[in-house]
């Protein structure tokens, strides 16, 4: 009999057992649900669960490492520290001469090329005329320099130098000059399209575009109408003379910079085959404001900075040129002056204006135009040299 | 560490819950504790100390109040009532003392130093505590609470220091009494279900916030980016619109997630909205939104004032202190004083007028309420005195400059928000509160559920990889 109870009991136990179980999943199936795919994307998901807290942890230990190595190297590193430094300085040196060179070897290939052509003396005069009057003058995109901070951040560097608008004899332009323009950008185009009143260009833009998403089939929207187009449709079937691409704003937590530089030259090199006479404006990223300004997150100028100095070697200055509006809008220290911006990174509507009179004034006329206006201008120039001999000769 | 981030959700709440089942019951508060104080700690690593600072001398200040000299006395009740004010006036000077430093020194120099015209004291710019405002009201009831008597014996240390750093209430409220968990700080039972029903509110929080207050946010940013002074009438209402969703599931939204954690972790949080935007007037609006700070303002600031008792001119002078006080508690800025003071206008003039006939009205009262309420919610929101004045000029119709955010802004903004705005005005009337208590324990909810909190992580994924798209430049 005992025996038989106890086993009894036994029985009742496992199926308490078996019912307890049971109860449990009738209990909690959403807690289940969500413990399993969290369960699932803790093991296999590359952003929330170990592998994720793997790799912070490596970071943390390099990091750790990194401090270990610096406090006991310090003198080593200081001298190492002091070497780089001479080699940039050198380096800034050189590049500066370098474009110097540049510079003036440009203006005196090309003069004298027309000197010869011209069958002229090389005369001092007739050289500074020349380089007054001549359109075909080169622009030269000129990067101010300073020395770099050490970052921390997989996606940009400290590039160590800011790009400046090209140099270039700029013609002011009227509202007209947009009427064969089109503007490629995210957000901040955006904002010229809505509020500069340049109603005559085609603006192809939305909040969030990057320079990887420009030319994708999925496309950007058209503001004249609203709709999504095909941009390497676009750019194939119409032509436009003048093309204004700003982007970079959403690029600056995405990828690296080479990456960046990479497909920017991509677009603009793709953009040249579509639209081969079209002048391409390279436009700088705007500053942030310095309370947006975060130096631990990627969300500062040097960033910005690095981004603009990378699109900005892309300039070649003569049918490609790079265009910094920050001067107009930001403080000694490059902050996005905080009394034009709500968030930090977007002017008001009111202060577009002022960006609108800063293309016209940074204006350069496309080749067909120019051409033509060259050829004018040669046979001026001709006269002229032709009259300034004969004076010459006169007083002589 | 936020509610919504991945951190929290994805490391924290599991390897907490883990270690809160499986310990015994006893050690639950200790657990419960350390993992608060971690949870603060991670965000704050600094200010984790202030935290454990204004604990410890709270809870020492109160035993002080309970403490009993052994030697006989003459006088005892006296002496004890000294004892107790003593105890007060410290920890109040303590606690709002920390609280003025942290959170109104700056505004208060600048005020001092602007009106002298020169630098008297310094700016000290420090950075606020997280949740300051919330834990020093939970210490000040507490104290009242001792003082008073309606506390009438002192809890264990670790009992007040849970209570008070508890996480799920710790960084947004509700400002929860210590009578209302006093029992559950003592002993509770952790039951499956619910644990489960906590986890489903707390995914209904979540949702709210990440789907609903995050993306309606945009477009509020969007307006505002354009610049207040440059919209159209219709632009600058839809921006306050958007604005009161925003703060409204925002807030919502952080509340039940607390009341969710709470009951997971085996408490009763109690409810901090209730539908506010469904009111008929500005005082039953009051009545149903941030419940337990309203409560607290009656309980310590309104009623120990003399409340409605002490005459009319009194009355109207104790709403004045309340509502300053409730504008400040907000902000230390211009703007949130004048945001209270609006209130206490309206609600003044309610009390004294048409404020009961209203009530009893079908539409009228309603209209009348959401006129109102996302006026407020723009003084609220726009620190900048000349910006706010643009903006409200703009609401009705006023200009100085031109107009640069027109109709052709309008119908973008609406072609891009629709979905999301109808989706809002549904969460606004107490119908899905209705279906989700329901069918909560229905199969096909679990499903529901289980897709927003998915969709909620992606959000959250999408906007912590790359912060940026979160704004979308």
């Amino acid at each position: 009999m005992s025996k038989k109870k106890k086993t009894r009991e036994k029985d009742k136990r496992k199926k308490q057992k078996k019912r307890d179980w049971r109860e449990l999943i009738y209990n909690c199936p959403y807690m289940l649900a969500v413990g399993m795919t969290s369960l699932v994307m803790i093991i296999y998901s590359d952003e929330i669960g170990i592998r994720a807290v793997v790799r912070e942890a490596e970071t943390a230990i390099v990091q750790v490492m990194g401090m270990n190595i610096s406090t006991q190297e310090i003198a080593l590193e200081q001298t190492a520290d002091q070497m780089v430094k001479d080699a940039a300085d050198l380096e800034n040196q050189s590049m500066r001469e370098q474009m110097a060179e540049d510079n003036a070897g440009i203006c005196k290939g090309e003069n004298d090329e027309i000197q010869s052509g011209n069958e002229l003396n090389k005369d001092v005069e007739a050289e500074e005329n020349q380089g007054n009057t001549d359109k075909r003058v080169k622009g030269v995109t000129k990067f101010e320099i300073y020395e770099p901070q050490e970052t921390d951040s997989r996606y940009y560097s400290d590039a160590g130098k800011v790009a400046l608008t090209t140099e270039y004899p700029y013609s002011m332009e009227s509202d007209s000059y947009f009427n064969d323009a089109a503007f490629l950008g995210d957000s901040r185009t955006l904002g010229i399209s809505d509020y500069a009143g340049l109603d005559a260009a085609d603006f192809y833009c939305d909040s969030g575009m990057t320079i990887f998403k420009l030319l994708e089939p999925e496309g950007v929207t058209y503001q004249k109408t609203g709709n999504k187009e095909d941009l390497s449709q676009v750019l194939q079937q119409k032509k436009y003379g003048k093309i204004y691409i700003m982007l970079g704003m959403n690029e600056l937590g995405y990828g690296n910079t080479d990456m960046y530089l990479e497909q920017y030259r991509k677009v603009v090199d793709q953009i040249r085959e579509w639209q081969p006479g079209s002048i391409i404006y390279i436009m700088a990223n705007l500053h942030v404001s310095k309370e947006k300004n975060n130096a631990e997150t990627e969300f500062n100028n040097i960033n910005i900075n690095d981004k603009n100095a990378a699109s900005a070697q892309l300039a070649n200055g003569t049918d490609i040129f790079y265009l910094d509006a920050n001067p107009l809008f930001t403080d000694e220290e490059g902050f996005l002056n905080a009394e034009l911006t709500f968030d930090g990174v977007h002017l008001y509507a009111q202060h577009y204006d002022a960006w609108r009179q800063f293309l016209m004034e940074h204006a350069v006329e496309p080749d067909g135009q120019e051409t033509a206006a060259d050829a004018n201008m040669a046979q001026q120039v001709q006269q002229e040299n032709v009259t300034g001999q004969s004076a010459e000769q006169i007083t002589e | 560490m936020l509610f919504s981030s991945v951190g929290f959700l994805f490391r924290f709440l599991p390897v907490f819950m883990l270690i809160y089942l499986i310990i015994p019951a006893k050690y639950r508060n200790i657990v419960l504790l350390v993992g608060s104080l971690i949870f603060y700690g991670v965000g704050e690593p600094s200010f984790v100390l202030l935290l454990v600072f204004s604990v410890t001398v709270n809870y020492g200040l109160s035993r002080y109040m309970f403490w009993e000299p052994r030697s006989p006395q003459q006088n005892r009740a006296k002496k004890r009532a000294r004892r107790k004010k003593v105890a007060l006036v410290t920890s109040l000077a303590i606690d709002f003392g920390f609280l003025f430093v942290f959170k109104y020194w700056d505004f208060a120099a600048g005020t001092v130093n602007g009106l002298a015209g020169r630098e008297i004291v310094p700016v000290l710019m420090l950075t606020l505590p997280l949740g300051i405002s919330f834990y020093t009201f939970q210490m000040v009831s507490y104290q009242v609470d001792c003082y008073r008597g309606t506390q009438q014996e002192p809890a264990d240390f670790v009992l007040f220091a849970a209570y008070v750093s508890m996480f799920p209430q710790l960084i947004a409220g509700p400002i929860v009494r210590y009578d209302e968990v006093a029992d559950k700080m003592k002993s509770r039972k952790i039951r499956i279900r619910n644990i489960e029903n906590g986890l489903k509110l707390f995914t209904a929080g979540l949702g709210l916030k990440v789907l609903l207050a995050n993306q309606i946010g945009t477009l509020w940013n969007t307006i505002m980016t354009a610049g207040a002074g440059n919209l159209h009438i219709a632009v600058a209402w839809l921006g306050a619109i958007a604005y009161s969703f925003q703060i409204y599931f925002d807030f919502w939204g952080y509340s039940v997630m607390a009341m969710g954690l709470g009951k997971m972790l085996g408490f009763r949080i109690p409810r901090n909205f209730d539908n506010p935007y469904i009111s008929r007037s500005v005082s039953e609006f009051w009545r149903r939104w941030h419940m337990t700070l309203g409560r607290w303002f009656r309980e310590y600031v309104y009623f120990p004032l003399g409340g409605s008792r002490k005459g009319k001119f009194r009355t109207i002078g104790n709403l004045f202190v309340v509502w300053a006080f409730t504008g400040l508690w907000h902000g230390a800025d211009w703007n949130f004083l004048l945001w209270g003071l609006t209130f206490f206008v309206i609600l003044t003039v309610e009390k004294n007028s048409y404020g009961g006939k209203i009530e009893g009205t079908k539409v009228i009262g309603h209209v009348y309420t959401l006129i109102l309420i996302p006026v407020t919610w723009v003084i609220f929101a726009i620190t900048d005195i000349r910006q706010l004045i643009a903006y409200l000029g703009n609401m009705l119709g006023i200009h100085r400059s031109t107009v640069m955010v027109g109709t052709q802004q309008l119908i973008r903004y609406l072609q891009e928000y629709w979905v999301l705005l109808i989706a809002c005005i549904l969460f606004v009337t107490p119908l899905p509160g209705k279906m989700y208590h329901k069918y909560r324990d229905r199969w096909f909810m679990v499903l529901v559920l289980l897709v927003i909190f998915w969709f909620s992580v992606h959000e959250i994924m999408v906007g912590s990889n790359n912060p940026f798209l979160y704004f979308r430049f």
